[in-house]
């Protein structure tokens, strides 16, 4: 009964703060600062969603950053030294993604690295790589070139809703930003792939137990692999979706941004235990990250005071489920007494 | 498949490790229906037999044949998939997931694409409980049910996979007396569809309610198989043992006894309590007597010692050492007051396995051993070889590390740590689990030893043998109550496990 | 006995002598090659550059070693390295004398470590997610503090001394990094309190049965990864006469744990060797070091360190897992 409590605290919560900032924060119900919020966050809730498929498996994805980084360059690199149309640039920067992220997962597995090791290894190597590849450095002027192919600059457009939904006169609805519409279209996707596949139940019981996985004759290093590879895809749409919205990409792309996934994932109930998780948790933690960063801003409150409580928001979070599982295991000793 | 052809069979089966003989030539055969019981102290070649049954390790020689069909040996998932299942101790289940889903881990059933077939899944599962006749809560989250619904669970996940044969180990470590009769009924079920179960345990009363045969192991050997009707148990006790070690035992027994306890009263207890583990205790330990509580595993026994100790106080009660008042809320008070704990699992509560021996015989007096913040070498080396020496500890070398000593070895290190202490009231829980007989033989001069220099000792045992070796009172526990403290010359052995049964809820 | 089969054995014998020193080994052969193909790797004064380089990283090291062999882990050390180097700057400007503005640093990474070590050990709360959490909350002071801006020390002989002086040529942070070095050493080796991490990080539950007071352990170890990582930072501003927020950047705590876990300090807790830590450091402080004199771009550095550090990690796993101990 106390699980269906803890399913909707966070939405709950993040419905107060929304409404919260809604009356307290000047300017905050405009439809500019909501426009803002789902484009600005949709990346880092994808980001989060993906960091939380190894954090299912009790691992960790420290390198998800550095892909993001990884996969802007590469956008840069064949949009403009290489002048591939947008269409064919898109899955090319995918795969590249999806790779980065397979060899998190085949270290893990066949060199058997710890995932903080072997994903800290990848970090710096693929933060190397791109300053080695990155067309910013070899072609200086190209940093101050921007992408103008059609299908990545699409990437950034904003739905009307409010003319389509014939509204317009009454009331400014935001625009609808194409990376968040994205975002829920993985969101669904991810959300089915977790709950209604076979792939998924093999995920929790890997996170769950290992060996009894293992010993069940589930595939562990495929699901390990591909879960690290589905962390890196989810870092090179957010890359795609950041390189729209910036016209550019940088070297420094995603730096920091593992740990506000992290820190959305656990907000959104991902257990660092492993084997507890959905995918829309971390997209509600990466959100609630936003609205209370972007609501604090519109008060006034500086942006050290932020962060400051970007981590207090964590601390939070991570002892909530440390009492939600104290309490579950003394429901457990209860039902332990009454059984015996 | 008739029922002459056994389930599972092995012929000649032996793994060598370097020079160490683990098993020798065993053959062992189990039928369709049959329940045959496989015991032997431990290092006696149990647990190598089962793991080459299971598949985790290939034997050096022999065959095993399932359902008459050659199996290749030494590959888990070859086994599981000829229906060779095993129940281990520890859970083989994805706690935060439900029991529908642990039923088929890695099989659900799906439909296109992979996707669930949940009404197909939920329906076979049901007609497996039916079949069985097995009450389980689908949609229950495993981790919030009790163990022996989880044993269950293991159990249903093992006959989704076909398991012809389910190898039980210890399987009913954590069950309170009325969940092993309800084991038991579920085992009895199984055999009347034609499952062949072997039944790995040292509860002897278990073994001689619900198994039909048994097979008794000895150093590496099997030395005796039989129905269990026709082995009666101090034969069994003498194939384990060797029968001269058994006699002396039980000859030794009578003479040792204390059974009037010498000295004062060191410790009271009344109506000691704490929720959802143990109620109303009231005991008293005599300095000079050894004190044993008794009782199935799951009596809280274990508990009670934890609450006297500190590391989980009781809620209500009253405790009085050497007459004054006390409640001690961590180990580091109880010690203070010169009482010790000996715990049960003495790889994850007792001791550091990558620490020297030394290291781990002076943990809990260091404060006598440094002057400031600095060891003192020469002293800790002292207390180190006085220590081995006193308890004939092999090899003898204090440098080692303590996970490379056998499990005898181990038990008396950890022994050693608490007697450094000198302790007044010592305790210990399941003092020689997983101990060879010459290691427990010493193990239990060493206690008479402490006792007869007027420490007055608290033992916990589930081992009858062990209760009736040492023990000068006995009292028995059931479900968190004690019900009975008798001078262990007023008791047999059948009049333990009688008083055991009957209150069994 | 025949040839072939003293040859084995004594192939054997080496083998072994070289798994157990794998990092020592490897780190003279890396040194080799260096100064082969650049000869001015070997002098002294190269030498002694590498120690200097790796002094900050070094000290933090030490105490990380003590913290991952609990199966924890500091996340917090980058921002308290620029909060305490900050702090020092304001103490300076405020004309308070040097032991003063010392102890104010110091103290700043002793009450931050400390809050980590109480929340952590009394709420039993997993140590990545709190020092994550902490590494918000300390950067912001910082930046609330000090703002984004640099603020430059001037004048001050006694407080620059520790980060540019040097005695007898060689630089004062390498004796302060020597002498916690030594500290540590004798702290792990000779000190109840070395022996209690250590039975703590082997087993926690049974130093708890034990007697010892686990939860005040745990806390002091934080409480000394804050310390010695206000020392970086007063180092660090001392070297560059500059205090700021935004020192102690993103990716300084991993270089931390890689150089703890490059010695052989395993992340899930259990032994580990203040000894073996400095071999680590030591390693990096090499392959940096040689890199640079070898004009190796940063590109291929980050790429090539990432490498070196998964195979070294590998190694050491198989090592661990075929019958190594």
């Amino acid at each position: 009964m106390n699980r269906r409590a803890s399913t909707y605290a966070l939405p709950f919560f993040l419905a107060l703060t929304f409404a919260f900032f809604c009356v307290f924060a000047p300017r905050f119900a405009t439809s500019a600062n909501l426009e803002n919020l789902m484009a600005g966050y949709a990346f880092v809730a994808i980001v989060a969603i993906g960091q939380s498929f190894p954090i299912l498996l009790k691992g960790i994805d420290l390198s998800i950053g550095a892909i993001v980084a990884l996969a802007g360059i590469v956008t840069l690199d064949l949009s403009l030294i290489f002048h591939w149309p947008g269409l064919a640039v898109i899955p090319a920067v995918l795969v590249v993604a999806a790779l980065a992220g397979a060899v998190n997962g085949l270290l893990i597995v066949y060199l058997r690295l710890q995932p903080f090791i072997a994903t800290l290894a990848t970090l710096a190597a693929y933060r190397g790589l791109v300053f080695l590849i990155s067309g910013r450095q070899l072609f200086p002027e190209l940093s101050t070139t921007p992408i103008t192919d059609p299908w990545i600059v699409a990437l950034d457009t904003y739905f009307d809703i409010g003319s389509a939904l014939g509204v317009s006169d009454f009331i400014q609805l935001p625009g609808l930003p194409l990376s968040f519409v994205i975002l829920v279209v993985l969101l669904i996707g991810f959300q089915v792939l977790l709950l209604a596949t076979r792939f998924g139940r093999d995920l929790y019981a890997v996170g769950g137990n290992h060996e009894a996985a293992r010993l069940a004759g589930i595939r562990t290093r495929r699901v390990t692999i591909l879960a690290y590879t589905i962390s890196g895809t989810c870092a090179g749409v957010a890359a795609l979706l950041l390189v729209a919205r910036l016209t550019t990409s940088t070297e420094a792309l995603g730096n920091g941004m593992e740990l506000t996934a992290i820190s959305a994932a656990v907000i959104g109930g991902v257990s660092l235990q492993g084997g507890v998780g959905t995918a829309w948790g971390p997209v509600l933690g990466a959100f609630l990250l936003g609205v209370v960063l972007i609501g604090l801003t519109l008060l006034g409150v500086t942006q050290f005071v932020q962060q400051i409580l970007t981590g207090a928001i964590l601390l939070a979070a991570v002892c909530q489920s440390r009492l939600i599982a104290a309490r579950q295991q003394r429901r457990t000793d209860a039902a332990l007494v009454a059984g015996g | 498949m008739d029922s002459s052809t056994p389930v599972i069979e092995a012929r000649g089966l032996s793994k060598v490790y370097g020079s160490v003989t683990a098993l020798a030539d065993a053959d062992f055969r189990v039928m369709p229906g049959e329940v045959r019981a496989l015991v032997g102290a431990n290092g006696a070649g149990k647990s190598t037999l089962i793991k080459i049954l299971t598949g985790a390790i290939a034997p050096t020689s022999g065959t095993v044949t399932v359902n008459a069909e050659p199996a290749a040996l030494g590959s888990p998932t070859e086994m599981i998939r000829r229906g060779v299942a095993c129940i281990y101790q520890h859970s083989n289940l994805a706690p935060a997931m439900t029991v529908l889903d642990n039923i088929f881990l890695g099989r659900q059933p799906t439909r296109r694409f992979g996707f669930l077939d949940r009404k197909r899944q939920r329906e076979m599962a049901r007609a497996l409980l039916d079949l069985h006749g097995i009450q389980l809560d689908l949609d229950a989250v495993v981790s919030t049910l009790p163990t022996v619904k989880q044993k269950e669970v293991e159990i249903m996940k093992a006959l989704a996979l076909d398991a012809r044969v389910l190898l039980m180990d210890e399987p009913t470590g954590w069950l309170s007396a009325s969940e092993v009769a309800k084991l038991h009924d579920t085992i009895r079920a199984l055999k009347t569809r034609g499952v062949g179960i072997v039944y790995i345990s040292h509860m002897l009363d278990e073994i001689y309610a619900v198994c039909d045969t048994m097979t008794i192991m000895r150093d590496g050997r099997i030395v005796a198989q039989s129905a269990v009707s026709e082995m009666p148990r101090p034969r069994m006790v003498e194939l384990m043992v060797g029968e001269k070690l058994a006699r002396d035992a039980s000859d030794a027994a009578h003479l040792q006894r204390k059974p009037h306890g010498s000295g004062e009263v060191r410790l009271r207890c009344t109506r000691l309590s704490r929720l959802g583990a143990f109620t109303d205790v009231s005991f008293e330990l005599h300095a000079g007597e050894i004190l044993c509580i008794t009782g199935l595993i799951g009596a809280k026994r274990t508990e009670l010692v934890q609450a006297i100790f500190g590391s989980h106080p009781f809620d209500e009660g009253t405790m009085e050492l050497n007459g004054a008042r006390v409640k001690f809320r961590s180990p580091g008070e109880a010690m203070a007051h010169g009482v010790g704990f000996v715990p049960e699992d003495r790889h994850r509560e007792g001791l550091m396995l990558g620490l020297s021996v030394t290291e781990n015989l002076i943990m809990t007096t260091l404060d006598r051993c440094r002057r400031g913040p600095a060891l003192l070498r020469k002293r800790i080396e002292q207390v180190s070889r006085d220590a081995i020496r006193a308890l004939n500890v092999r090899p003898a070398d204090g440098r080692l590390a303590v996970r490379q000593l056998s499990g005898g070895n181990q038990q008396k290190v950890l022994l050693g740590k608490w007697l450094n202490l000198g302790p007044g009231v010592l305790m210990l829980d399941e003092p020689t689990v997983g101990v060879d007989v010459g290691a427990k033989a010493e193990i239990y001069s060493i206690l008479r030893a402490e006792r007869d220099k007027g420490t007055a000792i608290l033992v916990v045992s589930s081992d009858l043998e062990e209760v009736m070796t040492i023990a000068d009172r006995i009292a028995i526990m059931v479900s968190g109550r004690m019900v009975s403290v008798q001078s262990a010359n007023e008791l047999t052995m059948a009049d333990i496990v009688r008083e055991i049964g009957r209150k069994a809820a | 006995m025949n040839a072939n089969h003293v040859a084995t054995v004594g192939g054997e014998r080496v083998a072994r002598l070289v798994s157990s020193n794998a990092l020592l080994v490897v780190i003279v052969a890396i040194g080799l090659v260096f100064s082969l193909v650049q000869p001015a790797f070997l002098t002294a004064e190269n030498l002694v550059g590498i120690v200097r380089q790796v002094s900050m990283i070094g000290i933090m090291a030490l105490a990380m070693t003590f913290v991952i062999m609990t199966g924890g882990v500091d996340l917090s050390i980058g921002p308290v390295l620029a909060l305490s180097g900050l702090v020092a700057v304001f103490a300076l400007d405020a004309d308070h004398p040097l032991p003063v503005v010392l102890a104010a640093a110091l103290g700043v990474g002793l009450l931050i470590g400390l809050v980590n070590g109480v929340v952590i050990a009394a709420f039993d709360l997993p140590p990545i997610l709190v020092t994550l959490s902490m590494l918000s909350i300390v950067r912001g002071t910082a930046l609330l503090l000090g703002g984004p801006e640099m603020h430059s020390i001037r004048g001050q002989p006694g407080y620059s001394f520790i980060g540019t002086g040097s005695i007898l040529g060689i630089p004062f942070s390498v004796y302060l990094f020597g002498a916690i070095a030594a500290l540590m050493l004798v702290v792990q080796r000779q000190t109840t309190f070395g022996l209690l991490v250590a039975a703590l990080g082997d087993n926690e539950r049974a130093a708890f049965l034990s007697g010892h007071n686990t939860r005040l352990t745990k806390a002091v170890l934080y409480a000394l990864s804050g310390v010695c990582a206000a020392l970086a930072g007063i180092i660090q501003s001392s070297q560059v006469h500059t205090g700021a927020a935004t020192y102690g950047e993103f990716g300084i705590e991993l270089d931390v744990i890689a150089a703890v876990v490059l010695g052989g300090t395993s992340l899930m807790g259990g032994n580990g060797s203040v000894a073996r830590t400095l071999l680590g450091v030591l390693f990096l402080g090499v392959m940096n070091n040689g890199m640079n004199i070898l004009d190796v771009p940063i590109d291929i550095q980050l790429i090539a360190k990432g490498v070196i550090i998964a195979l070294a990690l590998a190694l050491s796993e198989f090592r661990q897992g075929h019958g190594g101990r």
